[in-house]
């Protein structure tokens, strides 16, 4: 089971969100697969270039090498900012539904 | 000092909310004049010396985060300042012109300038991400059902797409380990297998694409600038300004590329259709927002052209044609504003007579009609006619001037409010209060007309590029630009008035999900084309 690596994984998460955003006509599933897409992303990072065995970059260095830790670094910041365009996403969503009870995206500008 | 011109706005901004209570308009317009002079100070500084790096926290070159201002990038931060100086100013005796607003234009002010600065790659994402949120606040700032669902759709399509430059950035990373945009450039070349950088490239193609609004993923744009309750200096900096900065990160993405995947040719022939699709659409509509959102479209495969035909004149061309359309561009949509706030009406079969009922504004629209087309003179005319100069190929000078006539037919159509009388009753009229926006209009107007009387001398000041354009040639395009003008008013009164056809194609819409399947789409057309022609 080498193939099952963090790598292919995000990268197929990533096309199962977006087979997602392309079929499902519900906003709310749209903001559901725009999620899915981005654990996607964030699983491809946190495992890009890992060396198996190897330390957080903490302390004083023994003979495992270090892990790079600027992937993880940048993924901190993007899920900060997932979860701030996520919420927003659901803020336009459920206004939108409240003021004008649509949950869909309609085919022509009204 | 450069990270000055980023924090600056946003500091002022934050100040702004905090004393909420107050007028803080004066203040912004007060912050927007420093902004302007420091952008001024680094545009001459860079034109003098050389580019300037600004490495933040002190870490060395190539991994730290980098702000770079160079001859094109200078520029841009300048017409950045000025531009919002002028939304500013015009926005003054506006009622929409609240604490609120003036503080999400002051952030998205930050974020444009931060997008020109940056070269570090997830900084951009980050900036660009924010930068869709605010604007999509900003699109939706009045919550009319229309607007908001709009916004929604330009929200969720931006992020979406930028998803996908993220993933391409993780690809780049995992292959150099670099983030920084000069040091990969020089990093690639080394790169052992060069197709295992076909996939990110195409990811952040299809970004910059959908950012630039390009063919198949324009779909947004009409929507998002063409919104009818968005206040016309949204609509005005969206398309004025805010494209630009998909059309610049296109330019620096395809520079730090270049060594490895050269496509200029696939984007050619992109920038032709997007044009040319431009046009089609912008004939068919009836309401004057959205034939100047479509126009965008156009005119943004014309920059494209350009910048990807190859010799230098054309790329300079091109760079001043993304000046001259931020001028008439966000001149037009203010007027549009501006017409749509008396005659109570989008509708071009309604509006007559702007040219004598407001002829501040009246003006203004006619200099940038004239300006959009080329006519002599005139900015449009100095960089079309250098990116023309850039091909001997007939079927690209076949194209730019098909491109050309459709442009001039459109804007003939747009051209029908100036004249004819206003027939309304004298009481439906609503009060002309705002002399201060007529007036900024119009100065927009004649800027139009001086940068283009002195194209050569302002590409100069600009760019340091020393074009010569007063030629037999440029007379020969002047005495073209009138035959076209026959041609196109042929053919607005025999087919385009009468025909039903292009009613029917103009509103042809992609649904979201057909917007999402089309950027697909385009993503592995393009990954597929770098794996078989390469």
């Amino acid at each position: 089971m080498d193939f099952i690596t963090g790598e292919i994984v995000g990268i197929l998460l990533f096309f199962i969100g977006l087979y997602g955003l392309m079929t499902k006509k519900s906003i709310i599933k749209t903001i559901m697969s725009m999620s899915i897409m981005e654990s996607g992303i964030y699983l491809f990072y946190v495992t890009i270039n890992y060396v198996p065995g190897s330390v957080p970059p903490i302390g004083q260095q023994g003979d495992a090498p270090f892990v790079d830790p600027v992937p993880s670094a940048l993924m901190i910041t993007a899920i900060v900012i997932g979860i701030g365009v996520t919420a927003i996403g659901l803020t336009m969503f459920m206004h939108y539904k409240q003021k004008h009870g649509i949950t869909h995206w309609s085919r022509n500008r009204n | 000092m450069l990270y000055l011109l980023i924090v600056g706005p946003i500091l002022a901004g934050v100040l702004t909310i905090l004393f909420s209570k107050r007028d803080t308009r004066l203040f912004i317009i007060f912050v927007q004049i420093v902004q302007l002079l420091y952008a001024l100070h680094i545009f001459i500084d860079v034109r003098l010396t050389n580019t300037i790096f600004n490495f933040m926290s002190g870490a060395p070159e190539g991994l730290s985060i980098t702000l770079m201002a160079d001859t094109i990038s200078s520029v841009f931060i300048l017409l950045t300042a000025i531009i919002f100086l002028m939304m500013l100013i015009f926005a003054y005796h506006k009622d929409y012109f609240t604490t609120q607003f003036g503080f999400l234009l002051l952030v998205l002010e930050a974020l444009i300038t931060g997008l020109f600065l940056s070269t570090d790659l997830f900084n951009l994402y980050v900036l660009l991400e924010v930068a869709t949120v605010v604007v999509s606040i900003l699109i939706m700032i009045n919550k009319e059902k229309q607007a908001i669902y709009d916004g929604m759709i330009y929200f969720f399509v931006n992020v979406i797409g930028t998803a996908f430059l993220l993933f391409g950035i993780g690809m780049i990373y995992r292959t150099t380990g670099l983030l920084e945009m000069n040091a990969i450039a020089e990093a690639l070349p080394l790169v052992e297998d060069p197709r295992s950088l076909y996939l990110p490239f195409a990811l952040m193609m299809t970004t910059l694409s959908l950012k630039t609004a390009v063919v198949p993923l324009f779909s947004w744009l009409p929507k998002a600038h063409g919104t009818p309750s968005a206040p016309p200096v949204v609509s005005a900096l969206l398309s004025g300004l805010y494209i630009k900065t998909g059309v610049y990160m296109f330019i620096r993405f395809t520079a730090m590329f270049e060594a490895v995947i050269s496509v200029p040719e696939l984007f050619l022939v992109i920038g032709f259709m997007t044009s040319i699709f431009g046009f089609i659409m912008a004939l068919g509509q009836n309401d004057i927002k959205m034939i100047l959102a479509y126009s965008t479209v156009s005119q943004i495969g014309l920059i494209m052209i350009g910048l990807t035909m190859g010799p230098e004149v054309a790329f300079w061309g091109a760079m001043f044609h993304i000046v001259s359309h931020a001028l008439f561009k966000s001149a037009l949509f203010l007027a549009a504003g501006q017409i749509y706030h008396y005659y109570g009406t989008r509708d071009i079969r309604q509006i007559r007579g702007v040219m004598r009922t407001m002829p501040l504004i009246g003006l203004a629209v006619l200099f940038g009609i004239l300006g959009v087309t080329g006519a002599p003179l005139f900015n449009g005319s100095v960089s079309k006619y250098l990116i023309a100069y850039g091909s001997d190929a007939a079927l690209v000078q076949f194209g730019l001037n098909v491109i050309n006539l459709g442009t001039i037919t459109y804007f003939l159509k747009f051209s029908t409010i100036l004249f004819g009388k206003d027939e309304r009753p004298d009481e439906v009229k609503p009060m002309r209060e705002d002399r201060l926006s007529e007036i900024l209009v119009f100065v927009m107007g004649t800027l139009i007309l001086v940068s283009g009387v002195f194209g050569p001398v302002s590409i100069d000041i600009l760019f340091g590029y020393e074009a010569t354009v007063f030629t037999a040639g440029y007379f020969q395009k002047g005495i073209i630009y009138m035959l076209m003008l026959v041609a196109g008013t042929g053919i607005y009164n025999g087919v385009v008035k009468k025909s039903g056809i292009l009613d029917d194609i103009s509103h042809i819409e992609l649904t979201f999900n057909g917007i999402i399947t089309s950027m697909t789409g385009f993503f592995l057309f393009v990954a597929s084309y770098l794996y078989v022609m390469l």
